[in-house]
């Protein structure tokens, strides 16, 4: 087992890699009584052309079976796994991700028999043909429920207006008319393929002992048998750096209209230390530009362009990322125009110094040491960038490197026009009797 | 957990020592009578005064000042406890041991000061631009509302099953009183929330309890004040209604259900009722999630809440719009099934183990210590978690039964998708 101690954190990680491909991570921490651990495979909605495990050609499968498959893996042949989870005191559940499915669970007590349930009922695949038509129902009212949601569908608009072919465009849970297609052999395939342990990552962060745990872990592992890794083989469509539509609306139950602009990057193909770089510079400088300090905030709030529910980021994975920047709005057309006349401005003439990247650069140090505080944001944030060939703890020295032509040098290829959209959601115009 | 000092009469400060986090955690509670007239002017004065002040005169100015001082959140807000309504001040900054740079603390302890007492006036009033300002931004908060169905949802239910009743008046007020409110009231409300609020004041963290109320003693000064007799519970009237409908341009049905219960918070039965609730649906081994959701299919949410301050219990559920007289009946069958005392060893020992576990969890973060204490003063001086726990361990099969049969259903409420369900 290996041992880092960040020093400047006060933080010490353990980790180890097991015989069969699953990499291990544990965070005690001080003066914490639960216990949170997310059992993670880098396989999410985007995951929708392989070549299955076993096979040789590669395969489509409906939208939405990542997170159909979700649901799913909490059913066993001899009841349900939260009854479990609940017997033990432990609070379970579970997310998709465009890239992720974590299962996950937080407790105060029975640790290691909690942590035995999360890798026994992951690891141990049950479907039937009647559970699965069973569950269609319940997820038809879940993919309803967000589609009631006007900032879900404000959020997945401009995302489908940025995206020509990548599947990022397709909604995690699918649609109520794709999930209809999804059979349990489906579900077999796709499990195979993604949820080998080389394919997984799980961190346990909290009131946990290190060697006892590991220990556990290795046991129970040890007791299983597994076939030889094999690389996974997932197709990507080619995708222009171009957004795809330039703009578009939507009709809802709204009080007033909302609007985001988004900006694709250019640079889709980053991973490690280069990503990690690209991606907090990019946040900075779009801090810079629409942080609450910024010129535009002030204009835009003062003018009654934005409310509080404005919002603004910037977020990267391998193949598709975008920046978004939005609010409930009286006047989209106004605002959409302010922002995309802002970034034009910053694209001809970069208006920051060293004292402004200081201050951000402070502000978002102090953000992430806040955000240490939580054993969700560690185990959840830990695993995202270790599938990204990142190391979390890594945010604060390279946040202390960053130099103004960094910024500007990572804005430059998330700022064209062309990798611009609008998205807007309006109400319906009502009849005046 | 937490150290008390009384710094004047109706001003205590509760200091807890930890290591256990990175930060150090302030809040500054004014509690004051809850009404519709109070909320309202209350929402747009934390506005006013998170927006900036005398010694950072703009907004811009005080939000460099706090991303200087690595990025300090701090942020004003309304809530609302039983009768009371509470304006919180809520400071978080990093602790400089973290940081390459020290006085970090003091510099946050002052301009806590100065957001408090040093306002950004002009001819003796709130700058006139930024009350208007902030008043539209509170406005806009409480039309937002709408766009998320389940809360609009919930809201509605309330103010047509109790209105005028402090379960039905919002935190942030309502739009017909916040647009009455007048900068020279508004005036009136700052003094009064400085003067004469009870304050409790909270801070988490790795410093000394004596330095931080020393502190605080010094340079806030607050002065004596009158520590109000607690309001007695407003009654809960019959609803003037029993069902209603109504209509949205919205896919999914949104089901709620108010029920009332003579049990309250300050009741000994309290514990019996958290757990009833559990048993019922505050989880995923809960009846109506086993039997609502997974047996039949028909709901991807349906759980229940027990709001103790004013002793009612909801039941939410999203469902087809074709199925709301299904759901009602499988709800009340459930409950059915509570009162008769059908619950095995299982859900009972499970509902205990989540409701402990909830609880220990919720402390693992400052500001669940802070709400949390702040919530029990009134039952407990100085709470510790094996209060509630060592009560619902004694707790029984027919306590639950017994708490169940003391629920009345006042009122289904339905939030429809489609206008006219005859047509399939």
């Amino acid at each position: 087992m290996n041992k880092v101690h960040f020093d400047q954190l006060d933080e010490t990680l353990y980790k180890e890699q097991l015989p069969n491909g699953l990499e291990v991570y544990i965070l005690p921490k001080k003066g914490f009584s639960k216990t949170f651990a997310t059992f993670t495979t880098k396989y999410g909605s985007i995951d929708n052309h392989f070549v299955p495990f076993g096979g040789e050609e590669p395969i489509k499968v409906p939208d939405g079976i990542a997170h159909f498959l979700e649901h799913k893996m909490f059913e066993k042949e001899d009841g349900d796994v939260f009854q479990q989870f609940s017997k033990q005191g432990a609070s379970a559940n579970a997310f998709t991700s465009f890239t992720r499915t974590a299962y996950l669970f937080s407790a105060t007590d029975q640790i290691t028999e909690n942590v035995g349930t999360l890798l026994d009922f992951v690891q141990s695949p049950y479907f039937t043909e009647k559970t699965v038509e069973k569950e269609k129902g319940i997820i038809a009212q879940e993919i309803t429920m967000y589609d009631d949601q006007p900032d879900w569908r404000l959020y997945f608009g401009i995302i489908e207006n940025l995206y020509k072919n990548h599947p990022v465009k397709i909604d995690i849970a699918g649609t109520v008319d794709s999930i209809q297609d999804i059979t349990a052999e489906h579900l077999y395939t796709c499990y195979n393929t993604f949820y080998h342990p080389s394919n997984m990552v799980l961190f346990i962060v909290g009131a946990v002992e290190p060697e006892s745990m590991m220990d556990f872990i290795k046991a129970n592992q040890s007791q299983k048998t597994f076939e030889e890794p094999k690389e996974i083989v997932r197709m990507y469509p080619d995708e222009p750096i171009e957004a795809a539509v330039k703009e578009r609306t939507l009709e809802m139950s709204v009080q007033k209209p909302k609007v985001f602009v988004g900006i694709k990057p250019e640079a889709l193909n980053l991973s490690g230390d280069e990503m990690l770089k690209h991606e907090l510079a990019a946040q900075l400088a779009y801090e810079l530009l629409f942080g609450r300090t910024s010129d535009f905030y002030h204009q835009a709030y003062e003018s009654g362009w934005i409310d509080e529910s404005y919002s603004f980021d910037y977020s990267l994975e391998n193949g598709f990322g975008y920046a978004l920047i939005g609010s409930d709005t009286a006047e989209p057309e106004v605002l959409a125009r302010e922002i995309q006349h802002t970034l034009d401005n910053a694209m001809e003439k970069w208006p920051f110094g060293q004292a402004d990247l200081d201050r951000v650069r402070r502000k978002k140090i102090g953000f992430f040491l806040r955000a240490l505080n939580s054993p969700e944001y560690i185990a959840n944030q830990f695993t995202r960038y270790a599938f990204n060939g990142m190391n979390l703890f890594d945010v604060v020295p390279f946040l202390e490197a960053l130099e103004v032509p960094d910024l500007q040098a990572a804005f430059a290829t998330v700022s064209a026009e062309s990798q611009r959209s609008v998205f807007t959601i309006l109400s319906p115009k009502k009849e005046t009797v | 957990m937490f150290q008390t000092m009384n710094i004047a009469k109706g001003v205590n400060v509760h200091v807890n020592e930890t290591t256990q986090f990175k930060t150090i955690n302030f809040s500054l509670k004014f509690k004051d009578k809850l009404t519709k007239e109070k909320a309202s002017a209350r929402s747009i004065l934390a506005n006013v005064l998170q927006h900036s002040n005398e010694v950072y005169p703009s907004h811009t100015a005080l939000r460099m000042v706090l991303d200087d001082l690595y990025g300090t959140s701090l942020y004003i807000d309304s809530s609302k406890r039983g009768n009371e309504h509470i304006v919180t001040l809520n400071v978080e900054t990093v602790n400089d041991q973290y940081l390459s740079e020290e006085g970090v603390l003091e510099k946050v302890l002052n301009l806590m000061y100065i957001v408090l007492f040093k306002p950004n006036l002009e001819n003796g009033f709130f700058k006139e631009t930024i009350f208007n300002r902030e008043k539209e931004a509170v406005k806009q908060r409480i039309e937002s509302i709408f766009d998320e169905k389940t809360r609009y949802a919930q809201q509605r239910m309330l103010e047509l099953a109790l209105p005028e009743h402090p379960a039905s008046i919002p935190a942030n007020g309502t739009l017909e009183e916040v647009e009455r409110v007048t900068n020279e009231k508004l005036f009136e409300e700052y003094q009064a929330m400085i003067h004469d609020n009870e304050i409790e004041i909270y801070a988490v963290g790795d410093i000394q309890a004596e330095t931080i109320s020393a502190y605080l003693k010094e340079y806030f000064k607050f002065e004596d004040r009158e520590t109000s007799v607690d309001a007695p519970a407003v009654e809960l009237v019959q609803p003037a209604q029993s069902r209603v409908v109504e209509f949205e341009e919205m896919k999914q049905g949104k089901l709620h259900m108010t029920f009332y219960t003579p049990i309250t918070f300050r009741d000994e039965k309290f514990p019996v009722m958290q757990l009833m609730n559990g048993v019922l649906g505050g989880y995923a081994h809960s009846k109506l999630f086993v039997n609502i959701r997974e047996k039949e299919s028909m709901a991807y949410y349906v759980s229940s809440s027990y709001a103790s301050q004013f002793g009612l219990m909801f039941v939410l559920a999203g469902i087809d719009s074709k199925l709301e007289e299904k759901a009602v009946k499988l709800v009340l069958e459930q409950l059915e099934e509570v009162k008769k005392g059908n619950i095995t060893d299982t859900e009972l020992d499970q509902t205990k183990a989540l409701l402990v576990n909830q609880l220990r969890e919720a402390l693992d973060s400052a500001r669940g210590q802070i709400d949390i204490y702040d919530q029990y003063m009134e039952l407990t001086e100085a709470f510790e978690p094996d209060y509630l726990i060592s009560k619902w361990k004694a707790i029984t099969k027919e306590d639950i039964a017994q708490a169940a049969q003391q629920l009345s259903l006042e009122m289904t409420y339905f939030l429809s998708g489609k206008e006219d369900d005859s047509v399939e």
